[in-house]
């Protein structure tokens, strides 16, 4: 196994900066393996209980392979008031998963999150990176089935 | 909107003829405070990490995480360039050449736009002989960034766990070196202030959301009136409830002033100005549990009364839903509540009571209701 990509991105860190470095890394694989991440702390010296510390602090950091496409689904009062639940029960339905989980093709994986600072747009969600707001059973069908 | 006000970086050739200390005082002058929901005064933060020696840095906390507050997203979108001018303001008066901008991962969508606008100030900057570099570091969904000491933590690559203080980040921040940590409204403003002498320092963002039509951020002058800002928000049913965000409490829907003063009489606290409002189809105990389950799932989990707590307060907040407590157990809620607010390290702990403290104060008939 080649380990280029991860020295490119510790070369590109000369402050060693160890966030970015875990994020430059999940962008290119998806995920930060327990292989890559022994390999950033032999390079680094950043002991490796400390970098599987941070991955696991951060929600938005994972240890293995997520979905093509991450649903984060906010449940905080705004989108709660504006019936988030009913939401997350249709999404687990369709998809056939629970929160916290991935569906078996690897496509779609399913998060709960709190406020992700679209209350004016509740109830909200995120898929990497876009904001869909204002949703409803409907929109949500036309979205997920608008993803290939 | 006065804050949607382009200064177009002109504040920065203002200042380049300027003294720090002169920057300094002009914004002690104005009154400008903390608008993260601290309210301490910029100014005499300003003075104070200017006084501590060696190299410095700036930090714009741009991880608004407060549920319901999505103020700092709006002047992110609409108006970066001031955001960005007042982090090189901010950096010439404490006398700094090193910025980060600590965006919140779900806003990781205005990375790109952020950087352009960074790149356009520095070359503009440069030609004044303002050296101020700025970087964007993204965060990866953590409420407790938000915390400043937290935020420092996380700029240097650590989980964000909250520091003691003292040592303040004026003096021992980021690397240990002294430290500037301003929320993005709070910089967004110093372009205004250097430039514009009708400047008013009373107007506040409020991000109005939860039941009602016309959710939005609205601009109204401190101490306007919840009546009036509801109103605006056209609510379809009637209000029963505002929570002041996650961390500020809920009172219940009457005409009171928006300020800090008088809602803290009544027991809940401002903070960033997030009104969430609750119409009378919802149950204040459903509310409050949903609130607890954000801030046991937020916890950091380095202090025991927070990490433990906010879960044990999760259990019976859920016993209590389903019917099963007794009195003894909301007796116990009470005290757990407490104890909590008292001793936890950070002030995400101390405030993630006061949403039950308040609902017991003003909705307790909700929580006996459901005793067995």
């Amino acid at each position: 196994m080649s380990f280029r990509d991860i020295d490119e991105i510790i070369k590109e860190r000369k402050d060693n900066f160890l966030l970015p470095m875990l994020q430059a890394i999940q962008a290119k694989f998806g995920y930060v393996s327990e292989t890559n991440a022994h390999y950033l702390s032999r390079k680094t010296g950043i002991p490796f209980s400390k970098i599987y510390g941070v991955i696991t602090f951060y929600e938005m950091l994972y240890t293995e392979k997520k979905g093509k496409y991450i649903i984060r689904i906010c449940n905080s009062p705004s989108c709660y008031l504006n019936c988030s639940l009913n939401l997350i029960k249709f999404l687990e339905s369709s998809l056939k998963i629970k929160s916290g989980e991935t569906t078996k093709n690897k496509k779609f994986s399913l998060e709960i999150v709190s406020c992700i600072g679209c209350c004016d747009k509740a109830p909200a969600m995120i898929i990497n990176n876009k904001v869909y707001g204002n949703l409803d059973e409907n929109k949500i069908k036309k979205i997920i089935s608008g993803l290939k | 909107m006065q804050i949607l006000k382009n200064s177009n970086f002109r504040a920065l050739s203002k200042i380049a003829g300027m003294k720090p200390e002169e920057v300094i005082e002009l914004v002690k002058k104005s009154g400008l405070s903390g608008r993260g929901g601290a309210n301490f005064p910029t100014g005499l933060k300003l003075e104070f990490t200017r006084s501590s020696q060696g190299e410095k840095y700036v930090i714009a906390n741009a991880d608004e995480g407060e549920p319901g507050t999505f103020k700092d997203k709006l002047i992110l979108e609409k108006n970066p360039n001031n955001v960005i001018e007042g982090m090189i303001i901010a950096g010439y008066a404490i006398g700094s050449s090193k910025g980060y901008l600590y965006l919140r991962g779900e806003y990781s969508y205005l990375k790109n736009k952020l950087q352009k606008v960074i790149n356009n100030a520095k070359k503009i900057a440069d030609k004044l002989k303002i050296y101020f570099d700025i970087e964007i570091i993204s965060g990866a969904g953590a409420y407790i960034c938000g915390d400043e000491t937290a935020i420092i933590e996380s700029v240097e690559g650590k989980r964000g766990n909250p520091r003691l203080k003292p040592p303040f980040p004026a003096n021992q921040g980021l690397f240990n070196k002294p430290t500037l940590i301003n929320n993005v409204e709070t910089l967004a403003n110093l372009p205004l202030i250097i430039l514009d002498k009708s400047w008013n320092n009373s107007f506040r963002l409020f991000s109005l959301s939860g039941n009602i039509t016309k959710p939005g951020v609205y601009e109204l002058e401190s101490g306007a009136s919840l009546k009036k800002l509801i109103n605006l928000g056209k609510p379809k049913n009637k209000i029963k409830a505002v929570y002041f965000g996650c961390s500020g409490g809920c009172l219940p829907y009457e005409d009171i002033a928006l300020n800090n003063e008088a809602v803290k009489e009544k027991g809940a606290m401002l903070g960033s100005c997030a009104i969430i409002a609750v119409d009378e189809k919802h149950n204040i105990v459903d509310v409050a549990t949903n609130i607890a389950k954000f801030f046991e799932y937020e916890s950091c989990g380095k202090c025991t009364p927070c990490r433990e707590g906010t879960m044990r307060v999760l259990e019976l907040l859920e016993k209590i839903s389903l019917k099963k407590a007794a009195n003894e157990d909301l007796e116990l809620l009470e005290e757990l509540c407490r104890v909590i607010n008292e001793t936890s390290l950070c002030g995400l702990g101390q405030s993630s009571t006061a949403h039950i403290t308040t609902a017991l104060k003003y909705f307790r008939k909700e929580f006996t209701d459901k005793l067995k």
